[in-house]
Order: C-alpha cells, then sequence, then structure tokens
C-alpha cells in the first residue's frame, strides 16, 4: 500500500524565488529574486515569511486566479513549528494543512495534494515549501554569527521558496504515481554528513517504488534525488548497485546539481526547496526529461535528540512526474 | 625573530586543530575546549610562560592562552587567600577578554546586522 497511481492529477503551474547565491548558480532561470538575505525585513524568519508571501501572490497572479479560488493550501518548512508557513498563510481564505518531512516536504506534500484533489470538493491544492539558509542553520546547526567552520560532507540549505498549483485540470506535468517512503535510520549521527543519512531510505523508496509498479529502472528518463549532495549521491549510487542490484545510469541530484563549484557550499545544496528549485529552473527546462521520477530526502533529526546522541532517522518519498 | 617564532607556533596549532577537524566527528567547541585544557595543562608546567616568552603574541592570541589565564590566576588566588581564592581569582586576568567580548559584541550588535 505504499505505492499510489493518480489519475487526472497536473502540475498546472508553479512559482519560485530564489535566493542571492542561488540566482548566480547553475539555474537556467528563476521567476523572483532576493538580492540579500533580508528581503525588506528586520529578521531572516520575517524574510522567509515574506518569501512564502510573494510566491503564493505571484503565482495566483500567474494563472490569475483569487485567493478564494485555491481550496486547500499545504505546506511546511524548515522553522520549529512550521512557523514560516503558519504565519505567511495568516488569514488566507483557503483551508490549510501544515505538514514536515524536513527536505522531503515538497514530495510529501504533491501526494496529499493529490490525494485531495480526488474529492470533487477541492479542485485546486496549493503547494508551499521554503527554506531560508541563515534561519535553517540557526534551526539545526549554529546561528551564522558564530561563524562555525563546517566539514566537506556538509551541505548548504538553499533559500528559496516554492509554490505549486495542483489540479485536475489538465496542466504542464502530470502527476502520474507516487510511493510514501518509510522511516529508515541506520545508525548514522552526523549531522554534518546527511547525504549518509537520508541515502538508505531514498534506496529503500526508489526499490520498493520500482517493485510495487514492476518498473525497470530504465523506465524513467531520469531519476532525481533530492538533497544528497555531491558526496550522498556517490553512496547512493554504490548503496543501491550493492544491496537493491540496481544500476543507476539516468541518474542526478539537485543539490549537487544546484551550485558552482567557486561557490564553496561543501558537498551541496539541501533544504526542502532545493528539489523543486531544480526540479523547475534547471531540469525541466531540458525538454529530453519526459518521465521523471523525483525522490525527496529528509533527515528527520532534532538538535536536540541529537545531543542527546541519538541516530538520525530519515524518510524519502518519490513522485513520478510525466512532462506533458 | 619572535615574529617568526608567533607566526609558525600559532600557525602550527591552528594546523593541527584543522587536521582534527577533517578527520574526526569533534565539532568546533570540542575543538576549541580541548585546546583551552591542553593550554592549562602546559601552563601547569610551565611550559606556557616560555611560549609566550619566545611567540610573543603567537601564543597569546590563541584560545589556549586562555587555559593559561586561568590556571595562572587560579594558582594565584590559592597562594594569596587558600582555597576559596581560586574562585576569586580564577577570572582576574582573563576577565579584560570576557569582558572586553561582551561589551564590544553588544556595541556592534547595535550598530549592525548579520550577514551571511
Amino acid at each position: 500500500m505504499a505505492s499510489l497511481s493518480f489519475n487526472n492529477v497536473f502540475i498546472n503551474e508553479w512559482e519560485t524565488i530564489s535566493g542571492p547565491l542561488e540566482s548566480d548558480s547553475k539555474l537556467k532561470k528563476y521567476d523572483l529574486k532576493m538580492n540579500d538575505y533580508y528581503f525588506y525585513e528586520n529578521t531572516f524568519e520575517q524574510a522567509e515569511i515574506r518569501m512564502q508571501k510573494e510566491v503564493i501572490d505571484s503565482l495566483l497572479k500567474k494563472v490569475n486566479y483569487q485567493k478564494e479560488d485555491i481550496d486547500l493550501i499545504i505546506g511546511g518548512d524548515l522553522l520549529d513549528q512550521i512557523a514560516a508557513t503558519s504565519y505567511a498563510n495568516n488569514n488566507m481564505p483557503s483551508s490549510f494543512l501544515g505538514i514536515y518531512n524536513a527536505c522531503a516536504t515538497f514530495p510529501e506534500s504533491i501526494i496529499i495534494g493529490s490525494m485531495f484533489l480526488n474529492k470533487k470538493s477541492i479542485k485546486n491544492v496549493l503547494s508551499i515549501t521554503s527554506a531560508h539558509n541563515l534561519t535553517a542553520e540557526r534551526q539545526f546547526r549554529y546561528p551564522i554569527e558564530y561563524g562555525s567552520p563546517k566539514p566537506q560532507t556538509s551541505t548548504f540549505t538553499a533559500t528559496s521558496a516554492i509554490s505549486t498549483l495542483l489540479s485536475k485540470n489538465i496542466g504542464k506535468i502530470k502527476i502520474e504515481s507516487a510511493t510514501i517512503g518509510k522511516i529508515t535510520e541506520l545508525g548514522i549521527k552526523d549531522a554534518n554528513n546527511m547525504g549518509a543519512v537520508m541515502v538508505p531510505a531514498a534506496a529503500k523508496t526508489l526499490y520498493e517504488h520500482l517493485n510495487d509498479l514492476k518498473r525497470d529502472i530504465d523506465y524513467y528518463d531520469l531519476i532525481l534525488t533530492g538533497d544528497l549532495g555531491c558526496v550522498g549521491s556517490n553512496i547512493f549510487k554504490e548503496y543501491t548497485e550493492i544491496n537493491y542490484n540496481l544500476k543507476l545510469k539516468k541518474y542526478l541530484d539537485a543539490g549537487c546539481e544546484l551550485y558552482l563549484n567557486s561557490q564553496e557550499t561543501y558537498a551541496g545544496g539541501s533544504g526542502p526547496a532545493c528539489l523543486p528549485l531544480v526540479l523547475f529552473n534547471k531540469i525541466l527546462l531540458n525538454k529530453k526529461y519526459k518521465k521523471i521520477l523525483i525522490i525527496g530526502t529528509g533527515a528527520l533529526h532534532s538538535k536536540t535528540l541529537l545531543n542527546q546522541k541519538l541516530p538520525i532517522p530519515a524518510i524519502a518519498h518519490a513522485v513520478s512526474l510525466e512532462v506533458l | 625573530m619572535i615574529y617568526l617564532n608567533a607566526f609558525l607556533f600559532a600557525g602550527f596549532i591552528c594546523l593541527i586543530c584543522q587536521i582534527v577537524l577533517d578527520n574526526t566527528k569533534l565539532t568546533p567547541g570540542h575543538i576549541t575546549s580541548s585546546v583551552t585544557i591542553i593550554g592549562a595543562i602546559l601552563s601547569y608546567f610551565g611550559i606556557y610562560d616560555k611560549l609566550i616568552e619566545y611567540c610573543g603574541a603567537g601564543a597569546t592570541t590563541l584560545i589556549s592562552n586562555f587555559g593559561h589565564m586561568l590556571y595562572s590566576s587560579g594558582l594565584q588566588g590559592y597562594e594569596e587567600n587558600g582555597f576559596l581564592g581560586i574562585f576569586m581569582k580564577l577570572l582576574c586576568s582573563s576577565g579584560v577578554a570576557i569582558v572586553s567580548v561582551i561589551v564590544f559584541s553588544f556595541v556592534f550588535t547595535l550598530l549592525f546586522k548579520a550577514k551571511d
């Protein structure tokens, strides 16, 4: 029951905002851009709230919808109590579901949204996710003012917010099927090597997806993992081959595809916004990919429990997309 | 000569710390506290005073000097006032650094905002 097939659920439109570093990265385009990390606000957290509001407003303008046309908003971010999403959607006329699966929040929102679209009363679902490098660093590691050096295996949270409109009207991308992942943990406690933490979950989800839907790995033009980073994606290739006998040929990692080498982001990008940002602003611009499997990977760690020496659990959700 | 010594000694300590950071799972917090403790131990053996003599600021600007100052002022307090003297004098010589860090951080926080 982990895999689901969908009929007639589409991604109609999306809007992305990219941070100062992301605007000059390997991305080919972006919808909106931030010139600095404050984004006209006083604090980084408030900047993240504003980023979400901007992408929602801009998306509605793009499709010429009113706020009332959105029946349900599903989203989350990396702050405690997913505060950025809750504050950004304050006083919206739509129903709201807040979700958290760390960096797998985007595919999770797509899966839940697609399920709800089977109901007659829900016509338009808006998925929202965001991450801000400096708020996430404060949340999961050290405040940026501390200036802590990082090892080369650590990843760099991408600053971005992405809103996506899902509906049953035929749109640019079809959501074909999905696999809901299982929490997996192999005892790794290193918060600076999230790639390695998330690999077992991603590999398990990929294997179950192919198994449940009786597909060969060559069915997909591209398998895109969320934020394993350059270190984690190499482990992923090795791990899937040894444990599941799957040879990954057409495979990319969004974290590794985001930043330029000169940007000194260690093992590449991460965060819930990393996968949709690279998907919408880089991968989909390349017309040769028609069937894409995105695997969002999330490290579900808490700073408190990590200090109590517990290992880090991870999750991965897969969504199969068909570009129309 | 003292300039060269300062450069070589401080650089050597930083090199060791970088190697430890890159090859172990210790965090920067672990490393700075270890270096502080090593400074206090060196101070106990009387080595740190020699290092300051030969390397000058190369030895005093490092965090290990904090350990040295804690040890030497604690010892001074013990000699003057007995056991309670350790508590009275422990932060005496390092107080200048601690207080200035607090005051200057406060002032700069008022004047500037954090950037990336």
